[in-house]
């Protein structure tokens, strides 16, 4: 699992440029799905026992974000500084001295002008990317190229830290979940699998834009968002009970949305009867693809598991294997049971 | 004219926050189900009654089908919900638009394995942050008590419960109600107003009486009946700033003079002018309410749903919005559910090719 989640952090692929992170994606899955496609906004579809809603099980869509958060190229000055714009919530605090690497390959350093009060997070556009170029003619990317932050990947045993944990770790656990369902031993006695489609979606970041357009092609019963949320338990941290290491979190409400109350208790007693330690998440700020996919059509009942993460949207995010672990077990667990909301 | 104000002082005695209807659900769907011929759920919690017109609609946009007209009241309430539970009192978070200056003193509903009552909070200042001390608490500050032992609450009390405000409706002078989640539920009691009458009445189209869910959250329940139930028109019954203490803008709308009609690029001009004959002729009160933007209501979603829907906002001013001493005019409520039974009875199998935009009309 370590290996997967390393090399999906590894990959460059912000909101709207999710082709680097598409094609890894799809070579992961060869084989663990009956149909694969693309949709027409990016996300990438992945089809599993389609003739299983024919008897009557239900069709559940599983949506796990495969952008990331970034930036876009806005100017490149005489000098071959390049100023940029956000693509997503990148925080001010975490971009100084942290290294990007573009889509084409290139990469750089972010530092800022020198401010009256050094003190500050200086904004976004008091800063820039020195990509190691002198003039604009030798600088190796141009207006509009984007890029994703930089950082190695981290094992510190039972928990890792690594960019775009945010949501690469729901791929992976989609992913594994996929690869489990595959053989019969995680099947729960006497249950009927269901018709499922994971979707690893696009342009998560920029406003949950690639889940609801995903659901309206699926019109699936219902629909879980697996992602990260952050967690109360750093010293003098926000006021949650979300805790790394205590498994995965239920969502109950965000700052986008209430989940659906059937979709809470039917996770909450899977859980249970499978001996799955979980959470009970209530987020004040922050929402997944979970909030676009609930209001789409005539409604779908949604859901989330958040696997909590500690510095969300910072280059270094941190999760707990054991809680990856049982994000992938929760998860198959709901898959292969009956679903009655 | 059946009293309503019995039927409203049971629908604000209930809870039923956002994404939680069902308490409040059940009481209207128990109401609907002699004033309607079909009662429905929808997917996320709405409540849909079909009320059938009398005809066959050939010349309706879908001739298939009648043509029908969809009246959307939000029926789910602000509340709270429990984020920590320390030492044996409950931390919370806003379900919607909650004002924290209200809540200390506030009797409430904690909604736990077993429903507990409760009061909320504030702690002693000298443990507040120093900016917390003057003024009002922030809610991250408040709490709620249930009176018992903190290991009884642990065991009772979970992250993700609900927290409802418990306070009781209270008739004041004048034919004016007070009491919480009179937002929207003063607006589900004038549609049932309306049911009421149309029993006497006869109408062509179908009618689509529905109690939404969520609006004080996402829109949610309207965006998705108005795509689930296909209308050709819709009208959207909420409520609006009343006059009063400090409120006496171009917003505002004194209570008891009628209710509002909303005017703006949310609503169609049409349906405002064919209300505005309406309201004229039958001596009905009603003030132009200016919408410059979004409606803050359920209007938004619909008007935008599937290849677009005409909508209309009728309003009912309102002091105190979003506490739990909500003020309304019972007399408002009366004329809103006169005006709709009036305008669906009167909407000929046609209607829809008769609206008209302004430089149509001038050809």
């Amino acid at each position: 699992m370590k290996a997967l989640i390393e090399k999906l952090t590894n990959v460059f692929s912000p909101s709207g440029f999710e082709d680097a992170i598409r094609d890894v994606i799809r070579k992961e899955i060869k084989g663990f799905a009956d149909e694969i496609r693309v949709d027409a906004l990016g996300n990438l579809i992945a089809h599993k026992n389609p003739s299983a809603g024919a008897k009557g099980a239900k069709r559940v869509m599983v949506a796990a974000h495969m952008d990331e958060i970034g930036l876009m190229v806005t100017h490149v000055d005489e000098n071959g500084f390049v100023r940029f714009s956000n693509v997503g919530g990148v925080f001010g605090r975490y971009a100084p001295s942290g290294r990007v690497r573009f889509t084409n390959g290139a990469a750089g350093v972010i530092n800022n002008e020198l401010l009256s009060n050094f003190r500050e997070t200086p904004p976004l556009d008091k800063m820039f990317i020195d990509v190691g170029a002198t003039s604009q003619k030798d600088c190796p990317v141009k207006l509009g190229d984007v890029a994703a932050f930089e950082r190695p990947f981290l094992d510190l045993g039972k928990r890792v830290v690594a960019k775009s944990l945010d949501d690469r770790l729901g791929v992976a656990v989609l992913i594994e979940t996929m690869r489990r369902l595959k053989s019969r031993s995680e099947r729960v006695e006497g249950a009927a699998p269901n018709e499922v489609y994971f979707v690893f979606t696009a342009q998560e970041e920029v406003g949950t834009r690639g889940a609801g357009p995903a659901a309206y092609g699926i019109d699936p019963d219902v629909a879980i968002a697996v992602d990260v949320t952050p967690t109360g338990d750093t010293p003098m941290g926000r006021k949650m009970e979300v805790a790394l290491g205590g498994g995965p979190a239920i969502k109950i409400k965000d700052q986008g949305m209430l989940a659906d109350p059937r979709v809470v208790s039917w996770m909450a007693k899977t859980a249970e009867r499978s001996k799955i330690p979980y959470q009970r998440e209530v987020l004040i700020m922050g929402s997944t693809d979970a909030r676009a996919i609930q209001v789409t059509r005539a409604g779908i009942a949604a859901g989330g598991i958040s696997i909590p993460a500690r510095y969300v949207h910072s280059p270094s995010e941190m999760v707990d294997m054991d809680d990856v672990e049982n994000s992938v077990r929760l998860l198959a667990a709901l898959l292969n049971s009956k679903v009655s909301l | 004219m059946t009293d309503i104000v019995p039927f409203l002082k049971s629908l604000v005695s209930v809870s039923g926050l956002s994404a939680y209807e069902s308490p409040v659900a059940r009481l209207i769907e128990e109401t609907w189900k002699p004033l309607v011929d079909e009662v429905s759920v929808s997917r996320l919690g709405s409540l849909h009654g079909l009320k059938k017109g009398r005809a066959k609609s050939p010349l309706a946009l879908r001739p298939s089908a009648h043509p029908s007209i969809m009246i959307a009241t939000h029926m789910d309430a602000i509340g709270l919900i429990v984020t920590q539970v320390i030492d044996g009192f409950i931390h919370l978070e806003a379900i919607g638009g909650i004002d924290p200056r209200i809540l200390p003193g506030t009797p409430v509903i904690v909604h736990g394995r077993q429903d507990l009552p409760g009061v909320v909070v504030m702690p002693p200042m000298k443990t507040l942050p120093e900016d917390q001390r003057d003024g009002a608490i922030g809610l991250p500050h408040l709490l709620a008590d249930v009176g018992l032992l903190p290991s009884k609450v642990t065991s009772l009390v979970r992250v993700g419960d609900l927290v409802s405000f418990d306070t009781q409706p209270v008739d004041l002078a004048g034919e004016t109600l007070s009491g919480h989640s009179l937002d929207n539920r003063a607006s589900v009691a004038a549609l049932t107003v309306c049911l009421q009458e149309l029993q006497g009445k006869s109408h062509v189209w179908d009618v689509w009486a529905v109690a939404t869910s969520q609006e004080e959250v996402t829109l949610g329940g309207s965006a998705t009946s108005a795509f689930d139930l296909h209308p050709d028109l819709a009208v959207v019954v909420d409520v609006t700033f009343g006059k009063g203490p400090g409120a006496n803008g171009w917003e505002t709308f004194p209570l008891g003079e009628g209710p509002t009609l909303g005017w703006g690029a949310n609503l169609h001009p049409f349906l405002y002018k064919k209300f505005k004959e309406l309201a004229d002729r039958l001596e009905i009160p009603v003030a132009m309410e200016l919408v410059p933007l979004h409606s803050g209501t359920d209007a938004y979603s619909i008007q935008a749903a599937r290849e677009g829907i005409p909508t209309m906002l009728l309003e009912i001013p309102m002091r105190y919005m979003h506490t739990p001493v909500e003020v309304i005019s019972i007399k408002d409520v009366q004329r809103v559910g006169r005006l709709l039974s009036e305008f669906i009875s009167g909407l000929q199998l046609d209607f829809i090719s008769t609206i008209v935009w302004e430089e149509e009309a001038q050809e």
